[in-house]
């Protein structure tokens, strides 16, 4: 089973419909977490939302609980609260990118994903993590074709995962195999 | 027969003036091709935080056929959806006009031509209106919400001002003229004993047909000149960023809304991105649907839907809980939904923009326009004019 938790997000139902196409999926607000489902998921998600990860301290919790114990994948504001919780700064853009379409390229850290490959994804984040960022199995394996910033990590180690943009997103056109591939990886 | 069709067509003819005459109330709505005029009300329910569940969870299906008047036709107000869904408002200035009210009609009838009405009524009216936010003020919330968008807390958000006046109209002369000079197709009016309601909606946001659901959402409005035809409109729309990507973010909110009560999978994008053209202007709309769970009820589909994402912001509760903090004045019927739910589950929901309400001699028009990130204040503030403007224009 997969849990994702919910920052009240207007996105959250489009990643709960992707990931049903693979496993049970349940759904809790984070101010509301189920500690049963918690305890029996074998995925924990962090869905996008509103706001920054420090207004999160429960997710940053929880995040610290189950890391190397299950899988965790974050997405767009749960890409950045998985970060934040490894020491990352989080920093507003000079460019803010709501509903825009652009271009990744995956790099050669990717152990999942074909280095070179070029894509179309859609983004909603005002916020991005401050780089150089550095810590322990984590390599950020896509960047934002224009301006560099950091659209996707890896931690195959602990089975951590996370996109800044939305692989549920309309706008991102092969997002349902990216998830595949996290999920299986 | 051929006596029967023209007396029909006769009383049609007059049909306007006479229930005018006798003062029932009455409500009419566009429909595909034509309108459809529902009356002789049995029951009235007037909607509050106590009763609204329980009136969206009765059943009615027990019967196996039924009559085209077996439905509650009437609207939600904005603050009850705002509270369905567990998102609170501060005390504002309030008029104490109805959360929401619905009606069962015994007599439907339709109309297939024009509206025909003879405007016979002494009407009082004032052509001035004043607005609730001038231009200074708007630029403060403005900017306000510029800096929310910056720290990540609204992605988009709809600043609503408010424009009023004294007058007593005839709202069946005001909705004729206003589907003549701007046919819409969730047009609908309400005239009961001490309110009126004239919409020319052009936003549907629920069709519910027993399994099957979709909603239709407008972001993006373009003026009509002799120099655009539709295909010049689409390319506007498509070389525009910043309308693509507000446009991007509703059909996003659209799929996330239908996927809390939809199969998974069945929700699709099934026209994406494209214009529609209208009397005065071209609107970017795009057309999603689904297929409902099995146990999902009416008050599900309300609460996943309401209020209407394009016209509030997103995501959804963060930026209904900061307009919420900014407006001092209930917005009414405003950025709610009218429409009817059947006896037999099937539901029409449009969302209530472009619209007078008439309550205690007052009119009162609402309208909002986006902020994004790129945004102009000035522009927004008159884009918000444009559109109260084709109502504004009726009163004269």
């Amino acid at each position: 089973m997969i849990y994702v938790i919910d920052h009240k997000d207007s996105f959250t139902h489009n990643v709960v419909h992707q990931l049903s196409l693979f496993d049970d999926v349940e759904c809790d607000d984070f101010s509301k977490i189920n500690k049963s489902k918690l305890n029996q998921a074998s995925v924990i998600i962090f869905s996008p939302g509103p706001g920054s990860p420090k207004d999160y301290p429960l997710t940053s919790k929880i995040y610290k609980k189950y890391k190397g114990k299950k899988r965790i994948i974050g997405v767009c504001l749960g890409f950045q609260q998985i970060l934040f919780s490894e020491g990352a700064e989080i920093v507003q853009q000079n460019k803010i990118y709501h509903g825009f379409q652009s271009e990744v390229l995956v790099n050669k850290s990717s152990k999942l994903f074909n280095t070179g490959t070029k894509f179309k994804v859609g983004r909603y984040h005002s916020l991005k993590v401050k780089e150089p960022f550095y810590a322990e199995n984590f390599d950020i394996t896509m960047r934002c074709v224009i301006s560099g910033a950091a659209m996707s990590f890896e931690n195959n180690i602990d089975k951590i995962y996370g996109f800044q943009f939305h692989p549920e997103s309309f706008l991102t056109l092969n997002g349902k195999l990216l998830i595949k591939k996290i999920l299986s990886a | 027969m051929q006596d029967f069709k023209h007396l029909r067509k006769l009383i049609k003819k007059n049909y306007l003036n006479n229930i005018n005459k006798s003062r029932k109330p009455f409500i009419i709505y566009k429909t595909n091709k034509g309108f459809d005029l529902f009356t002789d009300f049995s029951k009235k329910i007037i909607l509050n935080n106590q009763n609204i569940r329980q009136f969206l969870k009765q059943r009615n299906s027990s019967k196996r056929k039924y009559q085209s008047t077996d439905l509650y036709i009437g609207f939600f107000g904005y603050e009850l959806l705002n509270n369905l869904i567990g998102v609170k408002i501060r005390r504002q200035k309030s008029i104490n006009f109805p959360k929401g009210i619905f009606y069962k009609p015994e007599t439907k009838i339709n109309f297939k031509e024009n509206l025909i009405y003879n405007l016979k009524s002494n009407q009082k009216i004032d052509r001035n209106f004043k607005i609730n936010i001038n231009q200074k003020s708007y630029k403060k919330i403005f900017d306000k919400f510029k800096k929310k968008i910056r720290s990540g807390l609204t992605y988009q958000i709809k600043i609503c001002t408010k424009y009023k006046n004294k007058s007593q109209i005839d709202p069946i002369d005001f909705f004729c003229r206003l589907t003549k000079s701007n046919l819409a197709p969730e047009a609908f009016m309400i005239k009961d004993k001490n309110y009126s309601i004239i919409s020319c909606s052009p936003e549907n946001l629920i069709n519910k047909k027993g399994s099957s659901i979709s909603t239709k959402p407008i972001a993006g409005t373009l003026r009509k000149t002799k120099k655009i035809n539709k295909k010049k409109a689409l390319n506007f729309f498509k070389n525009n960023i910043k309308e693509t990507k507000e446009h991007n973010m509703i059909v996003d909110m659209e799929r996330n809304d239908l996927s809390r009560i939809c199969i998974p999978g069945s929700v699709k994008l099934k026209k994406e991105k494209s214009v529609e053209e209208y009397k005065d202007l071209y609107h970017y709309v795009s057309l999603i649907s689904g297929k409902l769970k099995d146990k999902v009820e009416n008050i599900d589909i309300i609460k996943a839907m309401m209020p209407g994402g394009s016209v509030i912001g997103c995501p959804k509760i963060s930026t209904l809980n900061l307009l919420n903090n900014q407006e001092k004045e209930n917005r009414n019927i405003y950025t709610g939904s009218f429409g009817f739910i059947k006896f037999n589950g099937d539901m029409r929901f449009n969302i209530i923009i472009r619209s007078i309400l008439n309550y205690k001699n007052t009119s009162e028009i609402s309208v909002a326009s986006g902020v994004v990130i790129d945004s102009n204040a000035k522009h927004e503030f008159n884009e918000n004019f444009i559109k109260a403007k084709a109502l504004i224009d009726l009163y004269k």
